[in-house]
């Protein structure tokens, strides 16, 4: 299995620059090629062939042919808009560019692995939902926003692949909410205000990944993929106001239907830009996930319990944030 | 037995909502499911005096819930606040020591505060997979398979049982290897005597359905307040599963015929229950 070589789209961002990192230090990778539109940080100059190419550009498809990887993480998924990307185009970029993103890779004889940084989102958040989501229970609710359907939509076009290719092993990574000191993220932002805006009457169940964690999963993944979809999360679940409490936070709780207003209506004190109906739901219901095809088939435990990982973002002050 | 006077319920249920308030300051600790023990703990004063005082509940074969290890407990349901489930797990704590779990009707997880109560108490949206891990954790799982039929139905068809669902519970117990334990509640059905339902107003809240009681919506909030009627709540002798391995849960026929089975128990032990009873108030 030595002598892996990879490919990782999205190299730029906060997971693709650390995954980068942690695989071309890593003996049994013979190479690694990033993709992104524009460059990663100079850490990672020399260590990394860079193509500067859009997932959206007809360039694409001779690019990664030359680069001839037999691993490709599809990272370059986005659930936010960050600098340099609108809101706009985040629709395009998650299924338009997985969809360019795997016409390429119809092209590449050698390749043996696609590994895609997906997410827990596709359960959704409900009120009756089961507590704990398993691999085959996705879709058994209406996919309610437009980063859920974006996110069913590139699932469809993964697994479209997978029957194109039988032979090329496809794992689609469902993350729940990832958190961590120096990322940036609506959950993130969120749990760092001094007074942490709760959904009146409710109290999610939340389970969470730690950033160090989730880069250490795509790691395991690209280099032992398995087939089909895996949740990736720490194991335990805890209450949100639970965890609030434990740390000595704060919460304000505000009916549901003046959630999002309250918070746009604030904005200029809590610096928020807003909330998506992805957040809305979350806040109310939460979501659990169950681990056991992380822990046994994947071979991948996080190092930080959910409780950890709150804690470590909530110490984490006012140190500069990578947006995610 | 204590006089049933009025002050002395004010009293009581005074110094019970204190306690609870009480031990609900302070840090807690929770289980996967969001299931709290201390806060069990601090309803408890509240629910044993609905079990003592308000309901003045006789139970009986407590014994055949087992100490520990997994079992199914299931009864007929009535009453579309999880009160039937909360005097059954009273009776389980003061009888065999243990915090039954339950299944309580999805919508109840929609409501603000209650959702939370119930599910810091031991309850779960009621999902066949939530069941499962339940009793595969070897928990005490309280299943209620009328589900909303049977809190929905009129006052005139009282204690006579629904269908049970298409035998999901059958299915689950064979799956998970855990006895079935049949247990009958007398008293839960006159707590809201409802004499006709208000579809419009249901639609609106998103409810299953709006009853029309003889103090609800007539009194407001207060209307909420369940009628005191005498309960009896039985549990009947277990019906052992085992035998038959995990493989028979997919025995269409197997299922059905021990769905009936367990139906036909509940209901033949309600009905002796009801002429023990005597009056319901």
């Amino acid at each position: 299995m030595a002598g892996r070589r990879i490919l990782i789209t999205g190299v730029s961002n906060f997971w693709g620059a650390r995954l980068a990192a942690r695989l071309a230090a890593d003996p049994a990778v013979a190479h690694v090629t990033g993709v992104d539109t524009r460059p990663p940080g100079p850490a990672l100059a020399g260590r990394i062939d860079f193509l500067e190419a859009d997932l959206l550009d007809a360039t694409l498809g001779p690019l990664i042919r030359a680069a001839a990887p037999d691993v490709v993480v599809h990272n370059d998924i986005v659930q936010f808009p960050e600098p340099g990307r609108s809101a706009g185009r985040l629709h395009e970029l998650n299924v338009i560019g997985t969809l360019q993103l795997l016409t390429a890779c119809d092209a590449l004889p050698a390749l043996q692995a696609v590994v895609v940084r997906g997410s827990a989102s596709i359960y959704g958040s409900e009120a009756s939902a089961p507590a704990f989501f398993t691999e085959a229970m996705a879709r058994r609710y209406p996919l309610r926003t437009r980063f859920q359907r974006d996110v069913g939509e590139l699932e469809n076009l993964v697994e479209a692949f997978e029957r194109r290719h039988p032979r090329v092993t496809c794992t689609m990574l469902r993350l729940q909410p990832v958190v961590g000191p120096g990322l940036d993220t609506p959950v993130t932002r969120l749990m760092r205000l001094p007074v942490v805006p709760t959904v009146l009457g409710f109290d999610p169940r939340v389970q969470l990944l730690d950033a160090g964690d989730s880069v250490a999963a795509l790691h395991r993944a690209a280099l032992h993929p398995v087939r089909g979809a895996v949740n990736v999360s720490a194991p335990d679940v805890v209450s949100l106001r639970r965890a609030l409490h434990r740390f000595g936070r704060p919460a304000m709780p505000i009916a549901h239907p003046l959630y999002a207003p309250v918070i746009s209506a604030t904005r200029s004190l809590s610096g928020l830009r807003g909330v998506t109906p992805d957040i809305v739901q979350y806040v109310r219901y939460g979501r659990g996930v169950d681990t056991t095809r992380m822990r046994d088939e994947l071979g991948f435990a996080p190092r930080l319990s959910t409780l950890q990982a709150i804690e470590r973002v909530l110490a984490d002050g006012e140190r500069p944030k990578a947006a995610a | 037995m204590t006089p049933f006077g009025l002050p002395a319920v004010a009293r009581d249920l005074r110094a019970a909502v204190d306690a609870a308030a009480h031990r609900l300051r302070g840090d807690w600790e929770e289980d996967e499911w969001g299931y709290d023990a201390g806060f069990a703990d601090a309803v408890d004063p509240l629910l044993s005096f609905l079990y003592d005082r308000w309901w003045r509940v006789t139970a009986t074969g407590v014994e055949h819930v087992p100490r520990a290890g997994r079992a199914l407990v299931v009864a007929n349901h009535a009453g579309v606040l999880p009160w039937d489930a909360s005097m059954m797990a009273t009776a389980i704590h003061r009888g065999v020591g243990r915090r039954p779990r339950f299944l309580v009707l999805n919508w109840a997880f929609e409501l603000p505060w209650i959702s939370v109560a119930v599910r810091r108490f031991g309850g779960v949206p009621a999902s066949p997979f939530n069941a499962l891990r339940l009793l595969e954790q070897d928990h005490a799982v309280m299943v209620f398979p009328e589900g909303a039929k049977g809190v929905g139905k009129p006052f005139s068809r009282r204690y006579r049982l629904e269908r049970f669902g298409r035998g999901g519970f059958v299915e689950l117990a064979l799956r998970a290897g855990a006895p079935i334990v049949p247990c009958a509640v007398v008293g839960s059905e006159e707590i809201y005597p409802k004499l006709a339902e208000l579809p419009g107003v249901a639609r609106l809240f998103g409810a299953p359905y709006m009853p029309l009681t003889p103090t609800f919506p007539l009194l407001g909030p207060l209307g909420l307040v369940p009628l005191p009627s005498r309960w009896r709540i039985e549990f009947a002798e277990p019906i052992e599963l085992s035998g038959y391995g995990p493989e028979a849960a997919d025995d269409r026929a197997l299922v059905l015929e021990l769905s009936e089975l367990v139906r036909g128990r509940i209901q033949q032990k309600v009905y002796e229950n009801l002429v023990t009873r005597e009056g319901a108030f």
